[in-house]
This record gives C-alpha cells, sequence and structure tokens, in this order.
C-alpha cells in the first residue's frame, strides 16, 4: 500500500514537537541548577513551580512545547479523516504542509524573541490551513458520506 | 470509496473546536483592549496570564477550547482505532461516536456560557460514559482478534 502524502505533515510535526522538547530540557535544566534546585530532594514538582525561579525565556519552550499539544491535537484528527476518507487531494497536502511550517516557525518566535504580534500572526495563519483542512472534511463529508 | 460512518463525528468535533477557538478569541480581544494590553508591543505572555485579568465569563470560553484539546484527544484516537478495525458496521459504535459529539457541544454551550458547574458536569459525564463504551467495544475487538 502507498503510504497517503498527508502522513507526511504528521511525521514532521510529531517530529518537530519532540525537537521543542528536548530544547524545553536543554533549556530548563541548567537554570533550575542555576537557581540552585537540589534534583535529587525534588518531589511532587509541576511546571508551574519551576515558573517561579527560572527566567521567563527559560518558560518561553515550556509553553511552546505544551502549545504544540493543544491545537495540533485536532490537526492530527482532521489530518488522519481525510487520509480515511481517501481526500489527500493536492490542495490538502499543501494545506496541511503549511499547517507544519508555520508552526514550526510560530515555535522558532515563542522560544526566542518571544514578540506577541508576529506569534500572533504565525497562529493566525496556521489557524486558517486547520480551518480550511476541516472545511474540506466536512464538504466532502456531505457530497460523498 | 466508501466513506466510513465513524468519520463524521471526528470531523464535527474538529469544526467544533474551532467554532470555540473563535468565540474564545472574539470575547478576549475586546475584554485585553478593556484591560489596557496592547498586543502589537507585548513580549511573552500566554493566554493563561489573563486569569482574573479579564472577566472570568471571557476565560470560560478560553477554559473549554483548552478542554477541547485534553480528553477528546483520545476520543480520536480509539474512533480510529474503532475504524481501522473495522467496527463502523456496529451501530453501536455510531450511535457512541455521535452521542459523544453532541454532548461535548452541549458541555461547551454551558461552560462558555452560564458554567453551571452541576450541568456541565452531568454532561461530561455523560460523554465520558460514550467515550468509556467506545473504548470497551474497541478493547472487545482486540481480544477476540487475538
Amino acid at each position: 500500500m502507498h503510504p497517503s502524502p498527508l502522513l507526511g505533515p504528521i511525521v514532521a510535526l510529531v517530529a518537530w514537537s519532540l525537537v521543542m522538547m528536548v530544547w524545553l530540557y536543554v533549556a530548563r535544566l541548567p537554570a533550575m541548577r542555576r537557581a540552585g534546585t537540589d534534583f535529587a530532594a525534588l518531589r511532587g514538582t509541576t511546571s508551574g513551580d519551576i515558573a517561579r525561579i527560572v527566567p521567563p525565556e527559560v518558560q518561553w519552550k515550556t509553553h511552546n512545547y505544551m502549545h504544540l499539544m493543544e491545537q495540533p491535537t485536532i490537526f492530527y484528527a482532521i489530518v488522519t479523516a481525510l487520509i480515511l476518507m481517501g481526500f489527500d487531494a493536492a490542495i490538502n497536502v499543501w494545506l496541511a504542509w503549511a499547517y507544519v511550517g508555520l508552526r514550526v516557525a510560530h515555535s522558532l518566535v515563542q522560544a526566542t524573541t518571544n514578540v506577541v504580534r508576529l506569534r500572533f500572526i504565525l497562529f493566525l495563519l496556521a489557524s486558517l490551513c486547520l480551518a480550511s483542512l476541516t472545511i474540506h472534511a466536512a464538504l466532502y463529508l456531505l457530497h460523498h458520506g | 470509496m466508501e466513506i466510513d460512518p465513524l468519520i463524521g463525528p471526528v470531523v464535527v468535533l474538529v469544526a467544533w473546536t474551532l467554532v470555540m477557538m473563535i468565540w474564545m478569541a472574539a470575547t478576549r480581544a475586546p475584554a485585553m483592549r478593556d484591560a489596557g494590553i496592547d498586543i502589537r508591543t507585548r513580549i511573552g505572555g500566554r493566554g493563561q496570564d489573563l486569569e482574573g485579568v479579564v472577566p472570568a465569563s471571557v476565560q470560560w470560553k478560553a477554559h473549554n477550547y483548552m478542554h477541547l484539546t485534553e480528553q477528546p484527544t483520545i476520543f480520536y484516537a480509539i474512533v480510529f482505532a474503532l475504524i481501522l478495525m473495522g467496527a463502523s458496521g456496529f451501530p453501536a459504535s455510531i450511535y457512541l461516536a455521535w452521542g459523544y459529539t453532541v454532548l461535548r457541544i452541549g458541555h461547551s454551550l454551558i461552560q462558555a456560557t452560564t458554567n453551571i458547574v452541576r450541568y456541565r458536569f452531568s454532561l461530561f459525564l455523560l460523554s465520558s460514559l460514550c467515550l468509556l463504551g467506545l473504548t470497551a467495544e474497541a478493547l472487545y475487538f482486540v481480544i477476540h482478534s487475538l
């Protein structure tokens, strides 16, 4: 069976989420050590506790990683739905890749300069790609379901 | 290609999540303006920072949007698993999946408006029972295919 071209964007965004996870730890662990954290004595802490002791830019990586567990979950659902209904037309493949590209750029902004205006524009454009994919899926269901 | 009838509830719930996102943004933008927040000049910050800054009823839309990216993720996973196992022939799957989606929309409408926890909880419980039913069905299929 030939794999659907819509699988690429799913795999790429999952991989990117793992890159952000690595980035968050690479930033967080030294910052916690600098703040005098005794790792051996830690018990029952969450990222909210860490936010109080590390600089905000360290937490920005975490914010973005958590963000990638929010809206992208419905991206995976709608792209998988499109694959299962056999609607992997070129326009959907382009939109899915655009979503992934915009989310990667959104991550890079949030994790570095975190200029909200730029982050917001990238988020808005990504959301428009996702909305288009969802409308395509809904219309396809109405016509062929 | 015949489209699996279990795809419908997935597409509708994803579309509903985007509706909630738009509702959140539409109420949040004027509330942020009223609170004197200018996103054009802002560095850092995220939605959670608005707790206590904008009215609670504005944040309720955001709470629900976030909620829709929590439990529904396992709904999508189990429905796709059922589709891939060929469980769509069972009317129970279709009813439970639509039941989940419709109850979650009801849950959103309550949380975003009156936010009466008793009603919200009842709807959440009922939708969770639908999800439990779908999962039990999937487990049954897995065990019988061993």
